[in-house]
């Protein structure tokens, strides 16, 4: 095995980095933001929506990521021109990330979801008797004790979403695992070993940074529900 | 001061409180009695509109509400006019003792912080746990988180305080301190409407009785007029019963 080559190539993915770092990162603000009002429907049972979010959530969970990817990539070209729009490709970059925001959406609505039901009846019963309105008592009470409950979900989304921006390449967006393939073609087929072996590398420290974020998160969160007296839900049926 | 009129609640098409007609006047302890799942919770629940009733009119405060045609605005109104103090105390878990009396005052008044941190200091004090304004809710005994929801109640300083059972479920050794509070409430001043199965403290506090059976007003009068003199036989079948169970 060729050390050397393995530091001599490293600069490279290390360039190309911040691209995984932009997928991941607007995919999981945006996924986020796309997931309340998803949690928000379903919590309510809101008429005709909810059945939507129901078949959303189950596409998502069902349907192999990389596949997702596939069907976005040739998937909205064709939708935008149903639409009207005279668009015949889009890029991958934005492919994957309008995919991965929204399965993450889905994602994460399935960890607010419980983190919202898992708070007691009678919180928003003594809020309202108070007379709180409804954004006084979500901001004040109810948001405040759902989030030591679902940090640690919406951290493993996030562990869970870079290991699948690894796969935003076979869709042709030059990120980490992209620069790979075209390393090991590049070098026709020698060294693949060592090429793969510091993209494998290069995601353990990167999941071994936010692993640690989590850790620190789960910490905090334990700290607080003892002090709250929550237990902690069952996260989101997602296997990914 | 309030006055309750033709009040009628329904769960699901099943009548749960028909014609409910209450007087309390300022000051006075108003104690519901009667037999469980009579709608006593209910009643209360109405009046600050964690229900809403099909029909009926409440003045509270020198205000009227139609229930049948009460707006956001107006439900607001009522509840920032009335305090509720739940059998499971519902302190705010994410909250200290004195961040629960204060919050209120914060959010809902407007209050500055020091405004409401004095007013909070003095309520809890009133309760006896001055000593314990920095705990968490799950780091005080049933007690003394209920006697903490008592001043959070008084803090915000409404027209009535209404009480669902505020000791039943506590363990008896701890019955007293809150009874005890209660009744500092009462000689205060404070109007309030009391459902209680302590049925000699409820002889003790109140200035009025009403025993509810199945959805209505049985019948109510002076706490000597029901606990002793009472000719209906529903309320003497109840505290008939009821004191058979005590012995
Ligand atoms: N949210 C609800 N949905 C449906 N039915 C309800 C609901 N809340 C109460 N009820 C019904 O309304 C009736 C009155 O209940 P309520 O709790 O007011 O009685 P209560 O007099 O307070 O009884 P207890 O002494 O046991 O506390 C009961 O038959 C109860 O089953
Ligand atoms: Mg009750």
């Amino acid at each position: 095995m060729d050390l050397q080559y393995m530091i001599s190539i490293l600069p490279e993915f290390l360039r190309v980095i911040p691209i995984t770092m932009l997928v991941v990162v607007v995919s999981a603000v945006f996924g986020f933001l796309l997931s309340v009002p998803v949690a928000g429907i379903r919590i309510r049972k809101v008429p005709v929506l909810n059945l939507i979010t129901d078949l959303y959530i189950s596409f998502t969970r069902s349907i192999p990521i990389l596949l997702q990817l596939f069907l976005f990539f040739f998937g909205i070209p064709v939708l935008l021109q149903l639409l009207g729009f005279d668009v015949t490709n889009i890029s991958a970059m934005t492919a994957a990330i309008v995919c991965l925001i929204i399965y993450n959406g889905a994602y994460m609505s399935e960890v607010i979801r419980p983190a919202y039901l898992a708070i007691e009846k009678g919180q928003h019963e003594a809020a309202e008797s108070l007379g709180y309105t409804r954004f006084q008592k979500l901001t004040k009470i109810i948001i405040p004790q759902m989030t030591p409950i679902a940090l640690p979900g919406l951290g493993n989304a996030i562990i869970h979403l870079i290991h699948d921006s690894s796969l935003v390449f076979a869709i042709g967006v030059v990120d980490i695992m992209g620069l790979a393939t075209i390393i090991s073609s590049g070098s026709f087929g020698m060294q693949q070993v060592e090429v793969f072996l510091t993209v494998a590398f290069i995601y353990w420290g990167i999941s071994f940074a936010s692993e640690q974020i989590i850790r620190y998160l789960e910490r905090r969160k334990k700290r607080v529900l003892n002090r709250t007296g929550y237990e902690m839900k069952e996260e989101a049926e997602y296997n990914v | 001061m309030l006055n309750l009129r033709n009040l009628n609640l329904s769960f699901h098409g099943n009548k749960v409180l028909e014609d409910i007609d209450l007087e309390v006047k300022k000051g006075e302890v108003v104690t519901l009695i009667g037999p469980s799942g009579t709608g006593k919770t209910s009643l209360l629940r109405c009046i600050n509109l964690l229900e809403k009733p099909d029909s009926g009119f409440i003045s509270l405060g020198g205000l009227d509400y139609d229930f049948s045609s009460i707006d956001k605005k107006e439900t607001l109104n009522l509840r920032r006019k009335t305090a509720m103090v739940f059998q499971q105390y519902n302190l705010f878990k994410n909250k200290t003792a004195i961040e629960n009396v204060m919050d209120a005052q914060m959010v809902v008044q407007k209050k500055s912080k020091k405004e409401a941190y004095e007013k909070s200091m003095e309520e809890l004090k009133r309760v006896g746990l001055e000593a314990k304004v920095d705990a968490y809710p799950n780091q005080l005994s049933g007690g003394q988180q209920q006697r903490v929801s008592i001043a959070r109640a008084l803090a915000v300083e409404p027209e009535v305080i209404l009480f669902d059972e505020p000791t039943s479920a506590l363990d008896p050794e701890l019955v007293g301190e809150v009874l005890k509070s209660i009744e500092e409430v009462a000689k205060s001043g404070m109007t309030i409407i009391l459902v209680t199965h302590e049925m000699s403290f409820a002889q003790d506090i109140s200035d009025k009785v009403v025993f509810m059976d199945k959805g209505q007003v049985a019948e109510s009068g002076r706490p000597e007029q029901i606990f002793k003199e009472s000719d209906n036989a529903r309320t003497q079948q109840f505290l008939n019963k009821f004191y058979a169970a005590a012995q």
